[in-house]
């Protein structure tokens, strides 16, 4: 329960007491580095995959799952800020901004989604077999699904969901600086009036969203839970991103007061949580293809419970559920930055691993067929990512400093 | 949070007051923060705080350890799970292993759901009771409620209690001890010598004859299991098998024209009658057809619908061509469990010699383990199905002078 102490003092010139909350010093840094390692990585990435020799199809593989996990942090950092709003949380305050400068990352992603996007309209089955009609013919059940899948409607999807994620970030975060100007919980009515509605949207934008890039890989295949499952590791990847990036700012001698132990315990909550909720739902999914046993929807797990990828199977099961479960179940776990910073890491590679998993098998049905440009382009876009977050932060304040929830932000403390 | 071991002795007669300790009450948190941490540092331990909200950072204050609670609801998180996966692997598997779908005996995926609730159930619980048997609860009196003031402590005061039973409790040097923590006020806490400590006979009365009476339905039951009778049972839930019932030639109101029994409904046939003896039942004057019934025509049409029909109903055990190694086949010969009956090779030589109604008839009621098809298949289809079995055996054993003429150029 958090105890209100005395009111925090706030100070005109925005700023935390005792506490260092710009990104200034640090933005050009992390900004220069961010940007050559993530156009380095990405050129080393598109050289190898021009040496494969079959016109990028391997290269877009590779970029298909970067590119999946990268939009699970923005994802994750919308739904993460309107939560915020929308049940009026108070601990949180001290970490908003964070989250708010990731959810604002939507105008870079719809850029890195291009690739995708043009393999679709290049008419290329170089990731979606829907693409080419004469495929979608051959089988009735295709055929129903030809005023879904189609290169005119997918397109005209992403252009919804990227224009709506792109306008509630900005909303989100344009609320938040003017409270940095003007003071006072008015600005953020604004957001607090949206969230609801906003959530319904996220809803279903991030559900059909995962569905049209990963879903569709395999047309016939569904699961109608599939969209929950996408979003629970978004919710796992925004929570570790968000501890990794306070532990890098405290060490770099930002935030250090503002953000506590009992906020990192909270953090460590929610990702303890969602471990939980994505072995839940992995499960479930599991559990009724199983019992119903129907051809068209166990093929997909009869390709990744064979060879290498029953392997990669198992390495989730304990690797993403089991080992996480059992380190972030005691509290001192989630409140040393150590032990804490240390498990967001390991779920952000296992993240990267789950859509591995979701992704590639659909193409290399005989086995994991590992490649470098697997590995380049998923840091590469990262970097990217980071670039542009870092860029945003520049000349803005970590913490939202005249929230007059701020003091008890400051003062939350977890029992 | 409070802990008291033993109950104060029983009090019969009001007599002089025995001290139970000391009560001090502050104005706010951090007086009493601060007062907590002089007590523990003088060594007491028989004592306790009492705020009327959560106070954070009293337990430090107070010097309280963790509880084992996390790790007993641990242990009983790991035993049900445990305990349901071994309920459920000694059901399925041992006491009566049975195939549902296919699936193995004991399947892990199934007993996922089962094991989790039983983890979930027994943690709560254990949570729950391990909660109020640590913090010795329920504690449904308490000396200090005796004092008005100390209503106060669920409104806006702080008290902390020292009880005279602490081994270092010394009424005058404990008293300082409080004095100096800038209390409001301290107070001397007597033993409650006023209400009555017995409890009521009639409360004990009842209890008993509740516990008696509890007992009856067990012993009702252990009677009812024991002997029999001739009523019918009581039936709480009206299902199925509490349905009127009409025997034969007996009169029954519903229907218009009174009869129980009733007449075949226009244009029906009922399973038993045998009109054509040749269609329904592959004979002809009691002995095995070797033709099919005149209503079956070997045609395109007819042997395409046997196919299908074949092919839904048949390929499962006996595979596309009937050679027994159909998936459901395969699957048991997996398992090799010992008890499977292989479905039969259709194209063995004294199946190609039986005659078609005697193929008829296996299907129609079913041979030995294999069931029948005559509720299931209707009964021109389970000709056909017979025509396209032939058709399979033909297949088997044909050489190349089956083939058309014109086609056997293109193979040879
Ligand atoms: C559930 C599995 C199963 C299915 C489905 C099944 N069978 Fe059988 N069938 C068997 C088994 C097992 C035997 C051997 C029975 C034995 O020897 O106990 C058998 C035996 C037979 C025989 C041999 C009878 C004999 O005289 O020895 C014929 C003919 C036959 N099946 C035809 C069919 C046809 C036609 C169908 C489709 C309507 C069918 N079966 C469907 C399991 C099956």
């Amino acid at each position: 329960m958090a105890k209100p102490k005395q009111a925090g003092p706030v100070t005109p010139r925005p700023g935390v007491p005792n506490d260092d909350v710009s990104f200034d010093g640090l933005a050009p840094g992390v900004c220069r580095i961010a940007t050559s390692a993530g156009v380095a990585l990405l050129a080393v990435s598109v050289g190898l995959g021009a040496t494969e020799g079959d016109g990028f199809r391997r290269f877009l593989h590779s970029y298909l799952v970067a590119f999946m996990y990268v939009l699970s942090l923005g994802l994750g950092a919308l739904w993460w800020v309107t939560l915020q709003h929308l049940v009026g949380a108070r601990w949180s305050v001290v970490v908003r901004r964070i989250g708010e400068l990731l959810a604002s990352s939507m105008p870079a992603l719809a850029v890195l989604s291009l690739p995708i996007i043009a393999s679709v309209l290049l008419e290329s089955d170089r990731l979606f077999p829907w693409v080419d009609p004469s495929f979608m013919q051959s089988q009735s059940a295709l055929a129903a699904k030809r005023p879904y899948l189609n290169p005119g409607f997918f397109v005209a999807r992403w252009a919804i969901y990227f224009s709506f994620w792109t306008a509630l970030g900005y909303w989100l975060l344009r609320c938040s600086l003017a409270q940095d100007a003007t003071g006072g919980t008015g600005p953020l009515d604004g957001a607090r009036k949206v969230s609801p509605l906003a959530m319904i949207g996220f809803a279903i934008t991030a559900t059909c969203a995962s569905v049209d890039y990963i879903m569709t890989l395999d047309p016939t295949w569904y699961s109608t839970v599939f969209g929950v499952y996408y979003f629970a590791g978004c919710v796992i990847a925004i929570h570790s991103a968000m501890v990794l990036i306070v532990v890098f700012l405290q060490h770099r001698g930002r935030l250090t007061r503002s953000v506590t132990p009992h906020h990192f315990h909270d953090l460590g909550k929610m990702m303890f949580a969602f471990t939980v909720f994505w072995a839940y739902i992995a499960f479930s999914q599991l559990l009724l293809v199983w019992y119903a046993n129907l051809p068209e929807e166990t093929v997909w797990y009869r390709v990744r419970s064979q060879g290498s990828w029953f392997f990669v199977a198992v390495v989730l099961v304990i690797g993403h559920f089991g080992l996480p479960f059992f380190g972030l179940l005691s509290r001192h776990a989630k409140r040393h930055r150590a032990s804490l910073s240390f498990w967001a890491g390991w779920l952000l590679v296992l993240h990267f691993v789950d859509l591995y998993f979701l992704i590639m098998p659909t193409f290399y049905p005989g086995g994991v067929s590992w490649r470098v440009p697997d590995l380049t382009t998923w840091l590469g876009l990262l970097a990217l990512f980071v670039a542009d977050v870092a860029r945003r932060a520049r000349g803005r304040n970590l913490v939202p400093s005249r929230d007059p929830r701020l003091a008890e932000s400051l003062a939350f403390e977890n029992s | 949070m409070t802990v008291h071991d033993e109950p104060p002795p029983r009090i019969v007669a009001p007599s002089a007051p025995v001290l139970h300790g000391l009560l001090a009450e502050y104005d706010d948190a951090a007086t009493l923060l601060a007062a907590a941490r002089r007590v523990r540092e003088a060594g007491l331990e028989r004592w306790d705080t009492f705020t009327p909200f959560p106070v954070h950072g009293i337990d430090q204050a107070m010097g309280i350890r963790s509880t084992v609670l996390p790790w007993l609801v641990f242990a009983a998180g790991v035993t049900g799970c445990l305990v349901g996966l071994l309920l459920q692997y000694w059901t399925n598997a041992v006491d009566y292993a049975w195939i549902v779908s296919g699936k193995p005996f004991w399947s892990l995926p199934a007993n996922v759901p089962i094991a989790f609730a039983l983890a979930v159930l027994s943690s709560a619980l254990t949570a729950f009771f391990g909660m109020l048997v640590l913090n010795n609860l329920p504690h449904p009196w308490h000396p200090i409620d005796l004092e008005k003031r100390f209503a106060r402590s669920t409104i806006d005061r702080f008290f902390l209690l020292i009880e005279a039973a602490d081994p270092r409790f010394d009424s005058v040097q404990t008293r300082a001890i409080l004095d100096e923590t800038g209390p409001v006020l301290v107070d001397v806490v007597h033993e409650d010598t006023a209400s009555p400590f017995r409890t009521p006979r009639a409360v004990i009365h009842g209890l008993v004859v509740l516990l008696v009476a509890a007992l009856v339905p067990f012993g009702l039951l252990a009677q009812a299991r024991a002997t029999k009778s001739r009523t019918p049972p009581i039936h709480l839930v009206r299902d199925m098998d509490a349905q009127p019932t009409v025997k034969a030639q007996q009169a029954f109101p519903r229907f218009a024209d009174g009869r129980g029994a009733r007449p075949a409904v226009g244009g029906t046939v009922a399973r038993e009658d045998q009109l054509d003896e040749h269609l329904t039942r592959g004979t002809i004057r009691g002995a095995a057809s070797r033709v099919f019934p005149p209503t079956v025509a070997a045609d395109r049409a007819n042997m395409g619908a046997g196919r299908r029909a074949f092919d839904t109903y048949c390929v499962p055990c006996h595979g596309y061509v009937g050679n027994g190694d159909g998936m459901v086949a395969q699957r048991a010969e997996a398992l090799a469990q010992g008890i499977w009956v292989p479905p039969t090779n259709l194209n063995q030589d004294h199946l190609r010699r039986q005659p078609v109604g005697q193929l008829f008839l296996s299907v129609s009621d079913g041979i030995r383990t294999m069931p029948a098809y005559g509720p299931l298949v209707p009964i021109e289809d389970r000709w056909r199905i017979i025509m396209y079995v032939r058709a399979l055996q033909r297949r088997s054993s044909a050489t190349i002078a089956d083939v058309p003429a014109a086609e056997r150029k293109a193979l040879e």
